[in-house]
């Protein structure tokens, strides 16, 4: 019980997976929050092969219930949450506004932004018993700028960074900070999956530092603004983008 | 592990406030450091703290504002260290004053240090930084560069200025590897603010916070020695608020 519990929310893969991995390098116990089964077992067995103590629960984080019974379980077996981190959700498809059906708007929206609003409400109650912890909530250069044909998704992240803040400043008594972390385009598997080898090394090699960023290095942000370093850091974004976007 | 281990770095204004608590900082992480300063009394008193703790550190009386000066500056850290892998530029002055009643050598003195300075300082580091294909360039802003001041004008037009100058340089240098950053500090318990307000009314300011405490010197250099690591290597035209929720951007 004495070590730190991070919860990572799409631990299972990519920034997640990188994230989950930076903490349990500083001594944190990560538990991975993912719908993705497979994945998240095969990130659970690489923590065991480190000899790191942590879990994985699948959870559709969309679902209120399923929300409350993960925490419940975390709070039960961990006894603790000192950081929240809501990576779940993800870039979606592009389409022109009118393709944009209504059910792919609630769904895009659904999986980023409610899914950081009901584990951020999770997480509220452990907190302020402690007096402390810290969220992170995941925007993107795109929740700044907008996109063309990323409607939906600009809305989400642009949401998330609003919520982020009105939730730092209602947090911020009891001692709770909450930040966003913007990543740039950033060299996932699910990313890259997007491009064929030309697309990619074309889109990256555009960018001010000449290359898409490291799922680590999103990870070393969200460490930042997650442990001691930071502690006068509230409601702020930090954008870890090689120089993308500077809004 | 310390985090700046083998660095070389530069902090103007460092013989107090911020930029003492950078410099300290950043040699407790390993760096050797520059001590660059208007006032020769100060700088050599944060060079011994320094030394008394362990870490390297050479004091050197520098007016940021003065072409010469600034090359002096660059020139004693090769000299003494052999290469400038760190700019800080803190050195500024905020004097209060209306528009209306602004004298122009008011005006001249507030940008040519914190604007003008923040300038001269980069472009002299930047050479040395482009050759080696690595550094780090961190200049201090102000909310009142986001949000104006109210009898600063000048202040908070020299702290803007250095967002658009990060920004620029940022993509100037980002081809090379350099990152080039700002730290936006709000109020803050050094001697600064206490030039126009009452040790009550910085206290108080407190109250509008809300994390519910002004900012320590030693919270903007936590977020520097952040900055200026490894771990921030792909972090560059930003601007980081360690405010305590002051302004939330």
């Amino acid at each position: 019980m004495d070590a730190k519990v991070v919860v990572v929310t799409g631990g299972a893969s990519g920034i997640g997976r990188a994230t989950v991995l930076r903490f349990s390098e500083e001594g944190y116990v990560p538990v991975i929050l993912d719908r993705d089964a497979e994945a998240g077992a095969a990130t659970a067995s690489l923590l065991e092969t480190r000899q790191v103590e942590g879990r994985f629960i699948q959870a559709d984080l969309t679902r209120k219930p399923e929300v409350a019974a993960a925490f419940e379980r975390i709070l039960s077996a961990c006894g603790r949450i000192d950081v929240l981190v809501n990576l779940a959700g993800g870039t979606f498809h592009k389409g022109a506004i009118h393709e944009v059906t209504p059910a792919q708007w609630k769904e895009c929206l659904d999986l980023n932004l409610k899914t950081t609003f009901l584990c951020s409400q999770a997480v509220i109650a452990p907190m302020k018993q402690a007096g402390r912890g810290t969220i992170i909530n995941t925007a993107s250069n795109f929740g700044v700028t907008g996109g063309a044909e990323r409607t939906h998704y600009a809305a989400s992240k642009a949401a998330i960074i609003a919520f982020s803040k009105s939730l730092a400043a209602e947090l911020a008594p009891h001692g709770i900070r909450v930040n966003t972390i913007a990543p740039g385009l950033t060299g996932t598997d699910r990313v890259r999956g997007k491009y064929d080898e030309a697309e990619w090394s074309a889109l990256s090699g555009a960018l001010p530092m000449g290359r898409a960023a490291m799922p680590e290095e999103i990870a070393d942000g969200i460490f930042f603004l997650a442990g001691a370093d930071s502690d006068y850091v509230t409601g702020a974004t930090l954008h870890v983008n090689g120089g993308m976007v500077m809004p | 592990m310390r985090r700046l281990e083998g660095r070389t770095a530069i902090v103007t204004g460092s013989g107090q406030g911020i930029g003492e608590a950078i410099a300290v900082a950043m040699a407790e992480e390993g760096a050797s450091v520059l001590v660059a300063e208007l006032r020769e009394d100060t700088a050599n008193a944060v060079q011994r703290k320094i030394e008394e703790g362990g870490g390297a550190a050479l004091a050197h009386a520098t007016d940021v504002s003065r072409e010469d000066s600034v090359e002096a500056m660059v020139q004693a850290c090769l000299d003494r260290f052999g290469s400038v892998d760190i700019l800080v530029n803190n050195a500024g002055i905020y004097p209060t004053n209306t528009v209306e009643g602004m004298p122009e050598d008011e005006w001249e003195r507030v940008i040519g240090t914190n604007l003008f300075g923040t300038f001269l300082c980069s472009r002299a580091v930047a050479p040395h930084m482009l050759a080696q294909r690595s550094g780090r360039i961190i200049s201090i802003t102000s909310g009142r560069g986001l949000q104006g001041a109210d009898n600063g004008a000048h202040y908070a037009a020299s702290k803007g200025g250095i967002i658009g100058f990060t920004k620029s340089l940022a993509l100037e240098l980002a081809p090379a590897g350099i990152a080039v950053n700002c730290i936006c500090p709000g109020v803050s318990d050094t001697a600064q603010p206490r030039g126009h307000r009452t040790e009550d009314e910085l206290y108080a300011s407190a109250a509008r916070i809300p994390l519910g405490r002004i900012g320590q010197p030693r919270d903007m250099a936590k977020a520097a020695v952040f900055l200026a690591s490894d771990r921030a290597k792909f972090v560059t035209g930003q601007t980081l608020v360690v405010n305590g929720g002051a302004i939330m951007q």
